[in-house]
């Protein structure tokens, strides 16, 4: 779980969150799988990886009281299944920072690791921020 | 999962009630507890006048759909572009819907390029993208 909290503003192209590290217990994926009113599952929903990997930007960037932040596109790939119990690493990066008139386009890069260093997913994330 | 992969054919829809405790549970599940999803008195008070769902909710009703459709080849290889159009509200019912656009074949592996949409009762447009997914080399 990221440690250090980062100003919006200093959040620039190239820069690189703090990896974070998940594990994805029974019941993580449980819970999970509970709040998408989804049935069991064999291996963790590729998308439950995804939030964790969103979960530790956020987690990261303290905006100020009442910003609202609006997830407005994403992009995913994924390159394996992966099992309940594994362990991944999140690696998070600033891609671009569009000024938009009063709106301010973060695009963010994302990929995920398995504890044998092998890539499970990758992905782009546009969040709209007031700028 | 789908028997028969071909041009044109729909995927079974997925239907989801979007309700304040489902979001409550997702912001614990995933950690992203902003309050425009939690704090219902702050949610009232901005632009969006009431609390909305995680975008990451809405899509992972429409990797539910993907997962029935395509089983472990949408885990190990599948690919998604996703829009959020308008943001998902408690109350809501949402209908994942989505097709097999075509197949394509690139050196003996063929890939079903599919199109999805997520609408709520009004029939209003929350989500819509393309996924595309490698099916096994043998499959035309």
């Amino acid at each position: 779980m990221p440690d250090k909290t980062i100003s919006y503003e200093e959040l620039t192209p190239g820069y690189k969150f703090p990896p974070a590290t998940y594990e994805l217990s029974a019941s993580f994926v449980s819970k999970y799988l509970k709040a998408v009113d989804s049935a069991g599952a064999e291996f963790v929903p590729p998308l439950a990886i995804t939030a964790c990997a969103i979960a530790a930007m956020t987690k990261s960037v303290p905006l100020p009281p009442g910003t609202i932040a609006i997830h407005a596109s994403q992009d995913l790939e994924f390159f394996k299944p992966v099992p309940i119990g594994a362990t991944i690493e999140c690696h998070i990066g600033v891609a671009q920072k569009i000024a938009r008139g009063k709106m301010s386009m973060l695009i963010l890069e994302l990929e995920v690791f398995d504890k044998g260093k092998e890539k499970v997913q990758s992905g782009r994330a546009t969040i709209a921020l007031p700028a | 999962m789908l028997t028969e992969i071909q041009q044109g054919k729909a995927l079974n829809p997925v239907v989801k009630h979007i309700t304040q405790e489902k979001i409550n549970l997702y912001a614990e599940a995933s950690g992203d507890f902003n309050p425009i999803h939690v704090d219902e008195s702050f949610a009232a008070k901005t632009p969006l006048g009431g609390t909305i769902a995680h975008g990451m909710l809405s899509l992972a009703y429409v990797s539910e759909m993907m997962t029935s459709a395509f089983g472990q080849s949408w885990l190990s290889e599948g690919k998604l572009r996703a829009k959020f159009k308008e943001p998902a509200r408690p109350g809501d019912t949402l209908t994942i819907n989505g097709k097999v656009d075509c197949i394509e074949r690139k050196d003996d592996v063929s890939y079903a390029n599919c199109n999805f949409e997520c609408r709520n009762q009004k029939g209003e447009m929350i989500v819509t993208g393309e996924a595309i997914i490698k099916l096994s080399g043998d499959r035309k």
